[in-house]
């Protein structure tokens, strides 16, 4: 069940007027809410419902044992265990293949050819994100910052709630279960903001990255031989608009759907392709994720705190398993690499400048963007070859094929959309909060319209659901 | 009480009659608005008040009072909205539930007004979803449904917004560079 389905649409309308009429009763309300999430996660495929709850008891039981242990080296144990687990859940319907393939081919080249037991595994949707939802709770409340659950139905509904099961933002414990062990409250600015939100974002997922994805990225990538330069270069600027359309359409859906429901969820996009620099992109792009590799990886390996060669080591170490995380494939890596590459050589300009600006902010917001549109080529491409063959492609010349005046306008909306006032979304709720119900509701309506109007019949995946 | 004058006196009895128009005014403070020629006295420091005296006090003068002092807004309010106030009350204020209520109202109102409109405008959205699933009793019966309302929806030209969007929208999205192929 997707966000920009009449399906989804009917299923939160129900969700939406049972669990207001609940919610003089928190614990049913959870209970409801719990089931209908449970239902939604059915929709892909009903047999992993059992590992989302598997996953919870988990966690849930690693967090209470933690928390009622004063024992230091105990609770280390106990932390190490609740890692442990969901990252072998993880290794296991993520990187089970990939790991196998590898090594029969490291064991092909050194002469011990084996038969290696080779499944198909089908990956969980939303896997990534749900069992890094548990290594933050069962850390958090070993580090103390989190306090555990009241019971076993908030964690599991904190690892389960539909509007961020599948593909974020990551939402920590410290964010959700405090607004879990009280009845929510609905207020006129969250309500518009809500709306707004689901609005935008489903313009951004079912216009912009839908007819950028269908009429020009796809056939590109599919065989950038059959293409000149302007084409290949439309492509690659179409594609860092419709992953950013598409993912941040997601987000923007999941938060509105949250609001709407009482609940709050942190900001997760935040204009990225405004960032002069690399690091700063990583502040602006799923931020969620990495604040989560920043607080579960970065830090843990040691951070910034012995020095600048060891921490651009682990910002290369962070960003090598982040983009590992994306999926389990080389270009991936090889997409980490890059990230984590251009972050080390900007620590060693500030280190080398003493901090001092020397780029100006227009050269470096085109710079960084220049790299990021590189990286996406990796991370669009399945294959590195198919990678060198858009680089190629970009220096030969040919007609304009898929290039059209509309898609050229969709790719300066997704740009331009970058330069729009920060916390537009938010500003424009509080104009709007004021008004009554049925002008509120004939302006959305019409929004909604125009959207619906406007798109294509059927919508594809979200690309992040893969990860 | 002392009921009969030969009566013994109760010390804590007020003095009997109580003159309910007492003549032993204070003199009454300076105007700090004299006529004009007279020479403008400075304002008069009003003392402190006294101690709470458990008599009542003679009348109810204020000597510290200044005419010019009171507010200058003397418009009444209109007759009617005194007697709309007194037929209909106006309510205490509201506390935190009652304004979660009234949000969570105003959002269901919205949500609501928002279906019915894309229920009008955009019921072609459900005929092409029926239509595209597989076919089942209730697959089959929501189409028929949605057959029917857009049948009566495009009758009142409740279609033509959304079929004016989208002949707007397949025009520019055809649109080509001069020199290039047509879609």
């Amino acid at each position: 069940m997707l966000f920009p389905t009449l399906a989804f649409g009917v299923f939160f309308l129900f969700v939406y007027f049972t669990s207001w009429s609940l919610d003089r009763e928190n614990g049913r309300r959870k209970v409801f809410l719990l089931l209908a999430s449970w239902f939604f996660y059915a929709q892909w495929d009903w047999r992993f419902v059992g590992l989302l709850i598997l996953s919870a008891v988990l966690n849930w039981g690693v967090a209470a044992l933690i928390a009622r242990n004063d024992n230091a080296t105990q609770r280390k144990w106990l932390v190490a265990l609740g890692v442990l687990v969901n990252l072998l859940i993880l290794g296991f319907f993520k990187y089970y293949g990939f790991f196998i393939e590898q090594m029969a081919d490291l064991l092909t080249q050194v002469g011990w050819e084996r038969d290696l037991p080779l499944l198909q595994v089908v990956l969980p949707v939303g896997i990534s994100f749900f069992t890094f939802q548990g290594i933050s709770y069962v850390v958090d409340v070993h580090r103390r910052t989190a306090e555990p659950a009241d019971s076993l139905l908030d964690v599991m509904l904190l690892m389960s709630f539909f509007p961020q099961l599948v593909a974020g933002p990551i939402i920590r414990a410290s964010d959700l279960l405090p607004q879990f062990a009280r009845s929510p409250r609905l207020t006129r600015e969250a309500a518009t903001l809500g709306l707004l939100l689901i609005v935008w974002g489903l313009f951004k997922k079912t216009i912009v990255a839908s007819e950028l994805s269908v009429n020009l990225v796809d056939p590109v990538f599919f065989d950038p031989s059959a293409y000149g330069a302007f084409d290949i270069a439309a492509a690659v600027y179409g594609y860092a608009v419709q992953i950013y359309c598409d993912f941040s359409a997601y987000s923007d859906m999941a938060i509105g759907t949250g609001l709407l429901l009482g609940y709050s969820f942190p900001r997760n996009f935040d204009q990225p392709y405004r960032a002069s620099s690399m690091q700063q992109f990583w502040r602006r792009w799923h931020i969620s994720l990495s604040s989560w590799l920043r607080d579960y990886l970065y830090v843990p390996l040691g951070g910034g705190k012995k020095g600048l060669w060891s921490s651009s080591l682990n910002v290369m170490i962070t960003m090598l398993l982040g983009g590992l995380w994306h999926g389990a494939a080389w270009t991936f890596v090889a997409w980490g690499a890059l990230h984590g590459g251009v972050q080390v050589i900007e620590r060693l300009g500030r280190a080398a400048f003493g901090g001092r600006k020397v780029i100006p902010t227009a050269v470096g917001v085109l710079v960084t963007f220049h790299i990021v549109c590189l990286g996406w080529i990796l991370f669009r491409a399945e294959t590195f070859e198919l990678a060198w063959a858009m680089l190629e492609g970009l220096g030969r010349m040919g007609p304009l094929a898929v290039t059209t005046p509309f898609m050229l306008g969709l790719i300066v909306i997704g740009l331009g959309m970058h330069w729009l006032p920060p916390r537009a979304a938010e500003g424009l709720a509080l104009r709007l909060k004021a008004a009554p119900s049925l002008t509120l509701g004939l302006l959305v309506g019409a929004a909604f319209l125009l959207v619906e109007a406007m798109r294509p019949d059927g919508v594809a995946p979200f690309i992040y659901f893969q990860f | 009480m002392a009921d009969h004058p030969d009566d013994p006196k109760d010390p804590r009895d007020p003095q009997d009659p109580v003159d309910p128009f007492p003549t032993d005014f204070p003199q009454p403070p300076p105007s700090r608005f004299p006529p004009v020629g007279q020479e403008i006295m400075p304002p008069v420091e009003t003392p402190a008040s006294p101690p709470a005296d458990p008599v009542d006090p003679p009348s109810d003068w204020n000597a510290g009072a200044d005419a010019h002092d009171l507010p200058l807004d003397t418009k009444r309010p209109s007759r009617l909205k005194v007697l709309g106030q007194m037929a209909f009350p106006p309510p205490p204020p509201a506390d935190e539930e009652v304004l979660a209520a009234r949000d969570r109202r105003w959002t269901t109102r919205v949500i609501l007004v928002v279906a019915v409109f894309m229920l009008v405008f955009n019921g072609a959205s459900i005929q092409n979803w029926a239509r595209q699933q597989a076919p089942n009793w209730f697959t089959v019966t929501v189409q028929q449904v949605a057959d029917v309302w857009m049948t009566q929806v495009s009758q009142l030209g409740a279609d033509r917004p959304r079929q004016a969007i989208r002949d707007a929208y397949q025009d520019a999205h055809d649109a080509r560079f001069p020199g290039q192929d047509p879609a």
